[in-house]
């Protein structure tokens, strides 16, 4: 038997709330991110609203790592990582001397440099390029900036799954602790806004113009999102000693890969991915009381998505709502921040809504998105999903300390 | 003194060993760089000591370089590996990364199919995917009419785990994918998030490598930071990628492995490059790092530094970095190891280099008998404060043909 694993700190920087105390009501009451795009001239875009977090502001919560020094998504994990650390209570002296690492999941890594060191190619050629900005690419960055901000001497690993890649994240660290290879860990995921990305989501054609509205018969895919997203990982053994508050136990997760399309969902995958998930964490499709969905909105993802969920668990399934609703797709934040959503729903006993619904698609007729409003309940085990390009499938099983 | 001399070296008769407890078997690998393309050649190039430079102007059409040699391919097009189907939309790190899994796949006696496809999987490492896919396709929305004419045929490119993906498709693998941005450190990183999937059995076997593309973008990059240093590797692009298994599993199987993968052990330290962060005071350097993390793995390993007949450094030539890792290795190790400085022979290749460093012992092991069961050590370094030591165990390749 290996170590059981709880979360006992949460740390969200978020289009909707920076730290657990703006998230969590912000999450409940259905409040949006979603803004005109900032960070970037959209004016030539049709479609021009994102998740930004317009009100980022590094200095005020790093300790320790220089803003001037990384770039914006390192800076998203260093900030958020703090963050969790802060919520926990542990002592950060007292961490930075234990067996103490980070995973952070990723799809762009330091896209914003990378888009800067762009305009500066297309201005005055590769002759021109800002040394500081080269160093600043290496999207190891990320994890690095975690350990760095709090002083661990542990593994710092960037997981780059694309847009599952905190449930890979979160995964990696639950298997570190409960195996005894190291005593605390961080997991999570950054991204940030940027051009490229927005461009290449408009000309698939799943990029929606307002509203990103999941699991709806009308929803026109995606809005992009940006933030960082960091759980603060240790035993149930060393939580219990030092009195933490528990938000939720790490039972397990699952991956896959669908080794069929880089781009397309594919149901019978992801339904393979729920039962290693169910298998790993040592439970039945019976005892899911809720779904942390991928739900991106585009019509393609929730449809391919519920299927696999009614082939997994039958006619009846679990409530199911898309925080990418509230969000937009964060990217490799996004499971990550469905992970602290879950962990929220367990711990304060609410599940989050699937805002901007107005009709239900009759083709997801077994689905309930738990439109608009969120809704009080008791979960006790929550399966929290994140699929990505390359059809790297990842899920995640949370459930309340019994 | 001589490796060959070393007191402690106790090769073991490959039927007769019992693999310790969590270690990784090699059944099988490939590699493409300049210096060779697939595991048999790059084994022969490494043990003569061949040179992979080559001269690189005129390989792209509409940029300069800042060097008329590099450790590149100008003439490596993945449809006279692949074939053309399928593969005309690949970034160069996909196509890469697409002939080290084949390579490697060809070179193992592990056979994929139907009854266990959804049990192998992928684990590539990289810096941050196809540098030059991305900075286009993000140079497409400055430079075209209209921002978003960008080509949506080439948007996964732009995604680090295209790579992992497309060989996935290619081979029909449905086990575990995953993609580790590790950088110079994204060898050892890839290994170790391996280790985690094979002794937790979330996958029975898995291509493990990582890869790292020559481009202008790349080019000029490492130039504007190592422009001073210059006594460095040349900038060089490749993949390595080796077949990966429960050694305990091959061994039940009465199958001989390459090699067997004993630890990998990473920390993060303050790093060599740029000025301290506020939280350094009083914390390890990255060399104290690096000795700690060999120890370690010599630890888990069940061996002794006087057993470790060479390690294979990620040295580059850049003076700075270079005494870090030095100062490191001996101080775990002391001097007596054999030194591999395999980016002399395969160039700078940032997140491809300690995959090459691994190839590069089992090129020695693959043609050398007298090398047989003894135990090596690959290191890595990073610029940001990472740090890694892997121990392994190889054997020469001809003993499975003499099985029985």
């Amino acid at each position: 038997m290996g170590r059981r694993v709880v979360i006992t700190g949460l740390g969200p920087i978020s289009s909707i709330g920076t730290g657990v105390g703006a998230f969590g009501p912000a999450l409940r009451a259905g409040r949006s991110g979603i803004s005109p795009i900032s960070s970037f001239d959209a004016s030539g875009f049709p479609h021009f609203m994102a998740g930004e977090v317009a009100d980022f502001d590094p200095k005020a919560l790093l300790r320790t790592v220089s803003p001037a020094d990384w770039g914006r998504t390192s800076l998203f994990a260093a900030a958020a990582a703090r963050l969790a650390v802060e919520d926990s209570g542990m002592d950060p002296e007292e961490l930075s001397r234990s067996r103490a690492g980070s995973s952070i999941g990723t799809t762009s890594g330091e896209s914003q440099v990378v888009e800067r060191l762009t305009a500066e190619w297309v201005d005055r050629g590769l002759t021109g390029l800002t040394p500081e900005l080269v160093r600043q690419v290496p999207a190891s960055r990320l994890a690095n900036a975690v350990n760095q901000e709090l002083g661990l001497t542990g593994e710092a690993v960037t997981l780059s799954t694309a847009c599952s890649a905190s449930n890979y994240a979160l995964g990696y660290a639950y298997d570190q602790i409960h195996t005894g290879d190291a005593d605390y860990m961080i997991a999570g995921g950054a991204d940030s806004v940027c051009r490229w990305a927005h461009a290449g989501f408009y000309r698939l054609g799943a990029l929606t113009k307002e509203a990103c509205s999941p699991f709806d018969k009308d929803r026109s895919g995606i809005l992009t999102g940006e933030g960082g997203a960091a759980l603060f990982l240790e035993t149930l053994e060393s939580a219990t000693a030092r009195g933490a508050h528990i938000y939720a136990e790490v039972l397990g997760y699952g991956l896959n890969c669908d080794a069929n399309h880089m781009v397309a969902p594919d149901p019978v995958s992801i339904a393979e991915c729920m039962r290693r998930a169910h298998h790993n964490a040592g439970i039945e499709p019976s005892d899911v009381d809720y779904i942390c969905a991928h739900g991106t909105g585009t019509p393609a993802n929730d449809a391919m998505e519920s299927r696999a969920v009614i082939e997994v668990f039958g006619e009846e399934p679990p409530p199911m709502s898309s925080i990418k609703s509230m969000l937009g797709h964060t990217m490799g934040a996004a499971s990550g921040f469905g992970a602290i959503a879950s962990a929220l729903a367990i711990d304060q006993g609410w599940l989050p809504p699937t805002v901007n619904h107005r009709t239900q698609d009759p083709e997801l007729a077994l689905i309930d998105p738990v439109p608009n409003e969120s809704r009080p309940a008791r979960p006790r085990v929550v399966q929290n999903h994140g699929f990505a390009f390359g059809g790297n499938n990842a899920i995640t099983i949370l459930g309340r300390v019994a | 003194m001589n490796a060959t001399a070393l007191p402690d070296a106790r090769p073991e008769a490959a039927a007769g060993h019992l693999p310790r407890d969590g270690a990784l078997a090699i059944t099988g690998w490939g590699t493409v760089c300049s210096l060779a393309i697939g595991a048999e050649e790059f084994s022969a190039a490494v043990t003569e000591g061949r040179s992979g430079l080559r001269d690189v102007t005129g390989m792209f059409e509409d940029e300069d370089l800042p060097a008329a040699e590099a450790c590149a391919m100008p003439d490596f097009r993945v449809r006279d590996h692949l074939g053309r189907k399928g593969t005309s939309f690949f970034d160069r790190s996909t196509s890469l990364a697409l002939v080290g899994c084949s390579l490697a796949l060809d070179d193992t006696d592990l056979a994929v199919g139907d009854d266990n496809r959804e049990r192998v999987g992928i684990v590539l490492g990289t810096t941050a995917g196809s540098i030059r896919a991305t900075g286009e396709y993000s140079r497409e929305t400055l430079v075209q009419d209209r921002p978003y004419l960008v080509n949506p045929m080439l948007f996964p490119n732009t995604v680090m785990n295209c790579a992992a993906g497309q060989a996935a498709i290619r081979h029909r693998l449905k086990g575990v994918n995953a993609t580790v941005a590790g950088g110079q450190l994204a060898g050892l990183s890839a290994l170790r998030y391996a280790r985690n999937l094979i002794r937790r059995d979330y996958a029975d076997a898995l291509l493990v490598g990582s890869v790292e593309e020559f481009s202008p973008h790349t080019a000029w990059g490492t130039h504007h930071l190592y422009a001073a240093d210059d006594g460095r590797a040349p900038v060089g692009e490749g993949s390595a990628v080796f077949v990966v298994e429960d050694a305990a599993a091959v061994h039940r199987a009465g199958r001989l492995p390459d090699a067997e993968v004993l630890a990998v052990e990473v920390g993060t330290y303050a790093p060599a490059d740029g000025r301290p962060e506020a939280g350094d005071r009083g914390r390890p350097g990255a060399a104290e790092g690096l000795a700690t993390c060999i120890a370690r793995a010599l630890e888990r390993a069940g061996a002794a530094p006087s057993e470790v007949w060479a390690v294979a450094s990620g040295e580059s030539g850049v003076e700075h970095r270079d005494a870090v890792e030095r100062r490191g290795i001996e101080a775990a190790l002391g001097t007596a190891a054999e030194r591999l400085r395999v980016k002399r022979s395969t160039g700078e290749c940032h997140s491809a280099s300690g995959s090459l460093q691994i190839a590069a012992l089992l090129g020695r092991h693959r043609i050398d008998p007298a090398l047989d069961g003894r135990l090596s050590v690959v290191t890595s370094c990073s610029p940001d404060g990472a740090v890694g030591a892997a121990v392994l165990r190889g054997w020469h390749r001809a003993r499975r043909d003499h099985r029985g």
